[in-house]
Parts: structure tokens; sequence; C-alpha cells
């Protein structure tokens, strides 16, 4: 809900007849441009436990980037919260490869409670992709393409001894170029320098990808090997659009997991080096399991599937299908200031629809509230609202200073 | 011609010419003992870049290395002296078009002048692009002029490849911050759709403007009102008479605070509204700056265009066109070089370690890539 102070002032008043400021319940939408640092922040890209993830620019060199943004009260509601984020930092801080997300910079605001990770930009997920098609599966040549650069990225984590824990197909992301990007580091574990195995104790990922020996509670756990059986989960679930293991419970799961009663859907055998694979990479016993280096060399590895089919689109965000910039119209209110053309560019048919609803409840709660006759809020929709016409910017010079935050 | 040595006293340096790689390494104009030759040298502490820079210096060696064309820089050679990379390249006797409008030409060059450099640029341009490359820093201080005034593309660090296929690029490049105003909408917009090798041709058209007004469009601008400006579709263009008019309507204007151009001096308003460009160059800028990159031609495309028909009647040299510009050649450099030696007493090459740096000899036809 917009400050009352707010539709009091500015030109609003004009397109939605008269209404007094107090019966005006709906929010009217100002658009107001917030600094982190030399960063722009944008709109929404997605939520999660800990927080938003909102994209940004940069504004010195135009960058898009992303931002997650950590409340230190959700934190602490949290198991692990505050742990979880300091690790995450940290192991982000150390990596720098091609297939893991890049973490540009931190901030922290002490006042708010709230801390920032500017992240590199991604368009979307590999679970959205997923969750857009009918049948929930990846043409065979485009989940291979992710494959191996899944692989690429795992043996980098795995050489810096980190092992990931929670591969699965919502946490490997997708940049403009189609770059995927492992994330989430959140419940990662980096090993000792100086241990003689591979030997992690503690595993927090996401139930469906766990391997038996974590579903069975063994107390010691190789974690190579956990990466290896989550990336096969993973695989199986790109190709097939289907869980190898699934139960109505968690305890259902696990023991179905547990017991790794692997049953392969059929449609699997018309492709027996991915059959092969699969099987290889689920093993129960963990010196059956493939290791990174015979994955590199399988069959199903070496050869590029052939191209048959139009690849899975990255889905649009707020129907818009190119993923444009979503600071664009916070610059323009920043560097224009307000005007009525200009606002209506950016409000949508549904954003029109949600107002005038708002609008008329507004009318009936007012009504309800008070016996008095209230002035009749406009039914009909303004004009103005819907010619989306662009004004012509004009040169403006005048540098602002933005208000900005404080880097840790 | 015969590769030059990588022997670091074969190389007798002279005296500096400018700053250049965003002013991490400065350019030295240096002799190659053997040939007698006059050559240009740049010198980077390798200690003190970091992974990226150095990451973008072995990306731009690659490139000279692999680009051979006569409107494209060379690679001559390279050497190492203790912790300094020295990249030789050819003496380009001009300078950057940068520093030719800085020293000479502040209200911009003739259109002539603009039209042979521009020719050279889109061969140099159709060259890369046919490689599978992207330039994408298409900018006056990345042209230079050589003696005999032929124009060659520099700053090939910030190249990409594209797909033959077609795909496009969604590579956003780094350490970009100085090129901003010379890029293209599409490229700077980061969405699905992507860019391809007309970005460039949108940043001639940035060039034509800033060769052809002395600065380029966007000069004052905060970048992300740049930002929001290009991707409207708004599109600079040439100032002359057809385009430039001084508000007189208004009392307030004079003083200067009313007027959004206000940082245009008297005296260049009068230029502006003295001359006149020819209806083919305003029609060559105002087609590479087409903000829909389907109506945006290709470098091919653009060489067949009416504008350079002008250059077929010239007869006069480039360099004659360029006056008073003074060429850095063997005749001046010999003086210039004499005199400093008379006075430093200096006959140092790589090998001992006088510093010339600190001289006060200012070249001002000769500064590659300030900024």
């Amino acid at each position: 809900m917009g400050d009352k102070e707010d539709e009091v002032d500015g030109d609003m008043i004009s397109i939605f007849h008269r209404v007094d400021s107090d019966q005006v319940i709906y929010d009217n939408k100002t658009i107001k441009v917030k600094m982190i640092g030399k960063y722009v922040m944008g709109d929404l890209l997605g939520e999660g436990s800990y927080g938003k993830v909102k994209e940004m620019l940069d504004s010195e060199t135009l960058c898009r980037r992303a931002v997650k943004i950590f409340k230190k009260k959700k934190l602490q509601r949290i198991p692990n919260g505050e742990v979880n984020v300091d690790r995450e930092i940290r192991l982000l801080k150390m990596l720098a490869h091609k297939n893991i997300i890049g973490l540009v910079d931190v901030f922290v605001n002490d006042e708010k409670q709230k801390m920032y990770l500017i992240m590199e930009y991604c368009v979307g997920g590999l679970q959205d992709m997923l969750d857009s098609t009918p049948l929930r599966k990846f043409p065979l040549w485009q989940a291979h393409g992710y494959f191996l650069q899944l692989l690429d990225g795992l043996e980098y984590l795995h050489s810096q001894g980190i092992i990931h824990k929670d591969i699965k197909p919502g946490n490997l992301l997708l940049t403009l170029d189609g770059t995927l990007k492992i994330s989430d580091f959140g419940v990662a574990e980096s090993l000792d320098m100086f241990q003689p195995y591979d030997t992690i104790t503690t595993s927090q990922g996401s139930p469906v990808f766990q391997a038996p020996e974590i579903a069975n509670g063994l107390p010691e756990i190789s974690g190579y090997k956990v990466d290896i059986w989550s990336s096969g989960v993973t695989l199986f679930n790109l190709t097939t659009g289907l869980y190898p293991f699934e139960g109505d419970t968690v305890y259902k799961l696990f023991e179905n997991i547990g017991n790794c009663v692997l049953v392969m859907p059929e449609s699997l055998r018309q492709y027996p080096t991915l059959y092969d694979l699969l099987e290889g990479m689920l093993a129960k016993e963990i010196q059956d399991r493939l290791s990174l280096a015979q994955l590199r060399q399988h069959e199903w590895v070496i050869h590029y599937p052939p191209i048959d089919e139009d690849p899975v689109p990255v889905p649009p965000i707020k129907s818009d299908e190119l993923h444009n910039m979503t600071v664009l119209p916070y610059l323009q209110q920043y560097h224009y200031g307000s005007s009525d053309s200009l606002h209506s560019a950016y409000i949508t048919e549904r954003e029109l629809n949600e107002l005038e609803r708002q609008q008329q409840q507004g009318g009936e709660q007012q009504q309800l509230e008070s016996g008095d006759d209230p002035p009749p809020p406009s039914p009909s929709p303004p004009n103005e609202m819907k010619k989306a016409s662009w004004k012509k910017p004009t040169s403006c010079l005048a540098v602002k200073k933005f208000s900005s935050c404080r880097p840790s | 011609m015969e590769p030059l040595d990588n022997v670091p006293s074969n190389y007798k340096i002279c005296s500096i010419l400018g700053q250049c790689f965003n002013n991490l390494s400065s350019v030295y104009l240096s002799k190659h003992t053997v040939t007698n030759s006059l050559l240009a040298v740049k010198k980077f502490n390798l200690d003190r870049m970091t992974d990226e820079d150095l990451k973008s210096l072995h990306h731009e060696i690659v490139c000279m290395r692999q680009l051979r064309h006569p409107n494209i820089i060379s690679y001559e050679s390279s050497f190492l002296d203790c912790t300094d990379l020295h990249v030789v390249t050819p003496l380009m006797g001009f300078g950057s078009c940068k520093d030719l409008i800085n020293a000479h030409f502040n209200f911009g060059l003739p259109e002539l002048v603009i039209c042979f450099i521009l020719q050279d640029i889109l061969n140099g341009l159709q060259h890369i692009h046919g490689k599978g490359y992207i330039h994408r820093a298409v900018k006056a201080s990345h042209i230079l002029v050589s003696q005999s005034g032929r124009a060659c593309l520099s700053g090939l660090r910030y190249m990409c490849p594209y797909s033959p296929t077609r795909k496009k690029v969604h590579l956003f490049p780094s350490s970009t911050a100085y090129n901003l105003n010379w890029l293209s909408p599409e490229l700077l917009e980061q969405n699905l759709e992507g860019y391809d090798e007309r970005s460039d041709i949108y940043s001639v058209g940035i060039t034509c403007c800033e060769l052809a007004n002395g600065t380029v469009p966007f000069a004052e601008t905060p970048t992300t009102l740049m930002l929001i400006e290009k991707l409207a579709g708004a599109t600079p263009h040439l100032l002359d008479c057809t385009t430039y008019y001084v508000d007189t309507g208004q009392d307030m204007g004079e003083d200067g605070e009313e007027n959004a151009c206000s940082y245009i001096s008297e005296q260049q308003t009068q230029v502006l509204t003295s001359r006149k460009f020819s209806d083919s160059f305003h029609s060559i800028v105002e087609l590479c700056l087409s903000r829909d990159v389907d109506k945006r031609p290709f470098a091919s495309n653009l060489l067949q265009h009416a504008f350079f028909k002008q250059t077929k009647k010239c007869s006069t040299s480039l360099s004659e066109m360029l006056r008073p510009a003074l060429c850095l050649d063997e005749s001046n450099v010999c003086e210039i070089n004499n005199e400093l030696e008379c006075m430093l007493n200096i006959n140092d090459t790589f090998s001992s370690s006088i510093q010339v740096n600190k001289t006060e000899w200012k070249f001002d036809s000769l500064d590659d890539e300030v900024k």
C-alpha cells in the first residue's frame, strides 16, 4: 500500500478522477531508484527461504547482475541459516570457474540487518525450464550439453576439495549465452587440505537427490561420490522427466533410496549407453559408483547425441520472453522524473485490471465503513493509462548523487 | 618483410609517445638498431597487472597475430626485459584519431578525411568479421593513422568470436567501462536476443559522429541515462548547419543554464552552424545507427555506399589534408632524437636502466589511446 502522502501530490490525481487521498487504498506504483553501492536495483527474480533474489545493474560498466538479499531475522529462523550463508560467501570468494556462479561483491547494511551478495546474472534455472515443458524433460542433446558443463564445474569443485552436496536442476542456472552455472553453496563443504579421505559427516541437501549412504544414515560418507549420485539423479531427471526414486513421505523416499531398487523407465532402453551411464552413477555401493574420471571416458559422455529436436527455451519472466532489463523503469524515473505517459508505458493490462478491481473494492469498503455518501470511485480505467506512448527523451545533463550503502 | 627479432638490446628507446591499455601501459617511440627502422613499443609491467588484464593482453596479442590485414594494427615482435613485456608494433605516424582531434581538430575532422579513414576501417572490420570475430571497441582512440595516411584498427583485446552459424552473441565484454558510449543498444541491452557483428557497425556510426563533431555522443551523459536513451532509440547525429540550431528565442538560454547544450562554446557554435556535411555522410551515419539491427548494413554493404565516391576523385593525400598535424617520421624524429641525446646524453638501450620517460617532450600528434 502506498503512503497517503504519495497519492496526494503528483499528477495521479488527474488520472483517477476525484478521490480523496484517504480513500485510495491501491498502490500507485511509485517507482523509485534504489542503489546498493554502484548497483541499481531492479525487479524480483526469485525468492527463497533465506530472502529474495533481485536483478541489478552495475551503473559503471552497465553489466547486468543479480543480488541475493539475506535478512538477518529470516536467517536466524532457519536452522544453520547464518552459518550456511557465511560458508557460502567464503566458498564463493575462493572459486573462479566458468561453470560456477561468480560472486562479484558483498555489501552489509547493519542498520537494515541485511546482507547483499552481488552475483553474475542468470536468466533462469534448469528446474524452471523443465517446469515449463509438458514432459518435464530436455531433448537428449540439450541435456547432454548441460551435463558436460556440470561435469566441468564439478571437476573444478572437487579439485578444490569442495563437495557441493546439493546438485539438482534447481541449483543449475543458465547465463544469457547458455553457460551453466552451479549455484547455491549454502550446504557445501570444504574438505581439510590435509585430510586423507574425502569423508564428510553431514548432509542437508534436497531429499530426492540424496545418495543411499545418506538415506541409510551412515556416519561417514565419501563426499565426492555423493555429488556423483546427485548428478546421476539430475541427469535421470533431465532426460526422462522422472526421478529414479520416489516416496510419499521423506521416510518412505529414504527407504526406497536406501534399498536402491532402481527401476529404469522403458523409454531409456532405446539408449543403451545412457542407460549404462545412469546405472553407473546410481550404483548403491560407493566402490561401484563411477568416478568423475570414469564419467569422462563414458560412451554417452563422449558421443554427442544428434540435434533432432528444438531446444527447451528459458521460460519468459512476467511474460517477457527476452528477459529484458528490469531496471529501466527505475532509471527512467530517476533521470526524467515522474511523468504520466512514462508511467503508463510500464503498466500492463493485467496491472490495469488489478488497479481497477482494487479501486472498486476501495469504493465498496468505503461505503461499508461510513454511512456518508462518498464520491464514487471511477469504474472505468483512465484513458491515459491505455496509451503506452513513449516520451521522447530530452538530453538531461544533471547528475544526481545516488544514495548508497556502505560496502562491507 | 622479415619478422623483427626479440633481442632487447636491438631496440633503442627514444621517447614516450603516450599511454595505452587503459593507462596500464606506456607507448614508446623506439628504433630498431639493426634495421634502423622506427617502431612503437608498448611496455607492460607484468608484475603490476591483474590476472584479468594479463588475460586481456594475451588475447590482444593472439588476435593481432591471427589477423593480418593492412587496416588492422600488426604485431611485429615482443620481448621481455626484467618483468616488463614489450610489444613491438609499427609506428603509426599520426597517432590515433582521438589525438588528432585533441591536438588540431577540436571541432571535428574534415569530411573527406573521415571518408578515407572510414573506408579503411570498414575494410579492416570486414576482415575481422570474415574471420568470425566482433571487434566491440571501434572508437577514435582505436583508429591509428600511419605516415602514408592509412588507418588501422587497434584495441583488439575486446574482440570476441561469434559462431558462423549465425547464432547471436550474448557475452558482455569485461572491463568495457571506457567504451560504453560507442557500444550498440542491443549489446548493452543484454537480453536473450543477443547481438552480432552489426554491433560494430553501430560503433562505426558513433565513431563517425565523434570524428566529425570532435566529441563522442553522450560524452557528458551519465552512463545509465545513455543506456536508456540508446535503448529508447535516441540516435546521435553529425552536427552541422542542418542539424544544429541555436536557440535564440529564449533570453534565459544565453546564460547557458537553461540550454541543454551549454557545454558547446560560442566558437564551436560558429563552426557548427557554418559547415555542412554532405547528404550521403548524414545518410551513412543514420544507417549505421539504426536501432533495428535488421536495417543496419554489414561492413561489406556499407563499403558500396555513395559516401565513398568522393575518395575516387580526390587527388590530395591524407597527410596533406591533416595539416597542421605533423607526422612523426624519420626526418623529424632524428632531429628530436639528436636534441634528446644532447640534453640527456642518453644512448641507452633496454639493457641499461636509465629512465627516459621523465623528459617533458610532448608529441602532440602521437598519443596512443588517451583514455
